[in-house]
């Protein structure tokens, strides 16, 4: 059986009788034999010395040509010099004619020259990064364009320490973290991430097997995570120029819970409220055993905005009235929870994603105004006239006082009611008709 | 069947028709190759994408390297009978499942991210093993001998033939990328000119 010898970390097999394994009876040769047994050490992968004598050499036909170094790693900015040496097949080869290409561009014959008979060299300054991560590729031709042979470069940073680690459990049965690589990841070389994790006061390093679950630099932890005691949490990037290790993150399962977002988030009409709608939603069921205080909070936008306003503080309540809308508007409501509280926690959990967009939209306004239609002042700032100037002050006042208080809302739809019919009531009185133009036929003065 | 060059039996009188199962059987694995024919272009796209130029530009042309365990179509192979032509096929589509193996572990490595390449080099092997039985049982159904005396493992073939060098093995992937499209193309061609109806 032949023997095997470790060549830059691949293997090969090799007899040691003659060489290479002899092909069968008409079967073609195998590739990579003839010089290579000759040629063959067992030391690791070489890294750019002058005029290196070739020590693993790659061939693509047997007895053809040689390039070394095989498939060396690099600094960016740091210099490369490569031989390229024939083996005199067809006999009489020599190092006259042959030529360079990198990643399939020719390279200027000035940074070439012959060495010997046999021996082409390259001199290569201030590399830039690998142009893909399976290895730039630096080849020898005859001068008829053919290969000869090929190594691939490696050119890159090494790794740096990334940081940023972030972690939430959904519902306290899961754990996933987020990261961000250092140096925004841009080594130029494949640079694999590990998340790693144990007990703070015991057990093992465990790592993290399920990766890009959030993300290209994310692990999902799906099981077997204790509550009430910390952990420890670090990610580990490395590639083939080094190694580098994040901080570490202490925290306990239970101080990065999130759960689902609300449920069945229902937007309806208030009525004939031209400017309110009704939020309704339920609460997460995932967590009802846990004893915990949900925290919500509403954003809502115009449906051809994309600015979003937020309602902060809907504490532990199920529903809420948005106010202060344009009249005839669609609307797209989300809602969110945050479950803070878990087992008496003081602390705040993390908040949920926001629910699916809910739509409704606002009824038309009856009133009149500026242009025949209603157009809600700017911000919902009153422009003019005494009425508005004292919806102005109202609306300011309820903000301040009692934003989601049911009691409030109610006082304020009598309040509106009433405003409404006060003014339909001083538009007849004073014969305006809706479009604003006064009429033929006036009524008692007030 | 009619008499033409390549029909399964020459000396067979032209008015015995296949059986309907065999021409299904036909008819259906020849649009398995024809649709593996189409994977196969696909497959050697993505292959020469992520092994980095020159891979991917044209008249790109590496020593056409010999493949321990498989070589390339005969110039003669269409001049062969029938049953020869599909006993060589099913061969190559024997063999070529453990090479793509071995090409897509070496681009496991070289190209770790690159999840869509490695899922076609899995799939090829796959759909090669599929279309090898579904050629063989043709051949079983035809009443031909199907496969001689197993061949040589190409699994050891193909680790022998691992070059010591990323090069070499980003050019074994492109022949063996290269080969597979090739005997697929081949098989479907063979088929094609057994379907009832197919091109003389």
């Amino acid at each position: 059986m032949p023997k095997e010898f470790r060549i830059s970390g691949r293997l090969a097999a090799w007899d040691l009788r003659g060489g290479p394994l002899a092909p069968a009876p008409g079967r073609p040769r195998l590739l990579g034999s003839g010089p290579l047994s000759r040629l063959l050490r067992t030391d690791a992968e070489t890294s750019g010395e002058p005029w290196a004598k070739p020590q693993t050499p790659s061939s693509l036909t047997p007895d053809t040509a040689v390039i070394s170094p095989q498939d060396p790693t690099l600094l960016i900015g740091s210099s490369l010099q490569a031989t390229c040496s024939v083996h005199g097949d067809p006999p009489g080869a020599t190092a006259e004619g042959l030529y360079w290409t990198l990643n399939g561009r020719r390279l200027a014959p000035e940074l070439s020259r012959v060495l010997n008979a046999s021996t082409l060299a390259l001199a290569l300054a201030n590399l830039n990064g690998s142009r893909q991560q399976s290895g730039d590729n630096l080849v020898c031709h005859a001068r008829d364009g053919s290969i000869l042979a090929g190594s691939c470069l490696y050119v890159g940073l090494p790794p740096e320490k990334p940081f940023n680690i972030s972690c939430w459990s959904k519902n306290m049965k899961d754990l996933t973290c987020r990261w961000t690589p250092g140096a925004h990841g841009e080594t130029f070389l494949h640079t694999n991430y590990s998340l790693k994790y144990k007990l703070r006061w015991y057990g093992q390093d465990n790592t993290c097997e399920e990766y890009h679950t959030v993300g290209p630099h994310s692990c999902h932890i799906p099981k077997d995570l204790a509550l009430f005691t910390p952990y420890e949490i670090w990610v580990e990037a490395t590639n083939r120029l080094g190694s580098a290790r994040s901080d570490v993150l202490t925290l306990d399962i239970l101080d990065v819970v999130t759960t689902d977002p609300p449920p069945d988030v229902h937007v309806s009409r208030v009525g004939g409220l031209e400017d309110q709608l009704s939020v309704r939603w339920v609460s997460p069921p995932a967590l009802k055993d846990f004893l915990f205080q949900a925290k919500y909070q509403i954003r809502y936008r115009v449906e051809d905005s994309v600015d979003w306003k937020v309602v902060d503080d809907v504490s532990n309540q199920t529903s809420c009235r948005l106010a202060g809308l344009k009249p005839g508007t669609v609307y797209f409501v989300q809602v969110r929870c945050n479950p803070f509280g878990i087992y008496g926690s003081k602390k705040a959990g993390i908040w949920s994603e926001w629910s699916h967009p809910t739509a409704a939209s606002t009824p038309r306004s009856e009133r009149p105004g500026p242009g025949g239609g209603v157009c809600e002042p700017r911000g919902g700032e009153p422009s003019s006239g005494p009425v508005r100037r004292e919806l102005k002050q109202f609306l300011g006042w309820l903000k301040k006082h009692a934003y989601c208080s049911n009691l409030s809302f109610r006082l304020y739809d009598q309040w509106r009611a009433w405003m409404q019919k006060t003014h339909k009531t001083r538009n007849q009185d004073e014969g305006i008709l809706p479009s604003g133009r006064r009429g033929t036929t006036r009524g008692p003065a007030r | 069947m009619s008499r033409r060059e390549g029909s399964l039996d020459p000396q067979a009188d032209s008015s015995v028709s296949p059986l309907p199962h065999l021409e299904a059987k036909i008819r259906q694995t020849h649009s398995l190759a024809r649709l593996l024919t189409k994977y196969a272009e696909q497959l050697l796209q993505e292959y020469v994408q992520h092994q980095g130029d020159p891979f991917g530009l044209p008249g790109f042309s590496p020593p056409r390297l010999p493949v321990a365990g498989l070589s390339a179509p005969a110039a003669g192979h269409a001049g062969l009978p029938a049953p020869e032509r599909l006993r060589l096929d099913a061969a190559a589509l024997t063999a070529l499942p453990p090479l793509l193996d071995v090409v897509r572990r070496h681009q496991a490595e070289l190209n770790p991210r690159a999840p869509r390449l490695l899922r076609r080099l899995e799939d090829a092997a796959r759909q090669a093993r599929a279309l090898g039985a579904a050629v063989e049982a043709v051949l079983a159904a035809l009443g031909a001998e199907t496969r001689g005396p197993p061949a040589e493992p190409a699994a050891a073939a193909s680790a022998a033939a691992t070059a010591a060098g990323v090069f070499p093995a980003k050019v074994l992937g492109l022949r063996v990328c290269g080969l597979y499209r090739e005997w697929v193309s081949r098989t479907e061609g063979d088929l094609g000119q057994l379907v009832p109806g197919g091109p003389a």
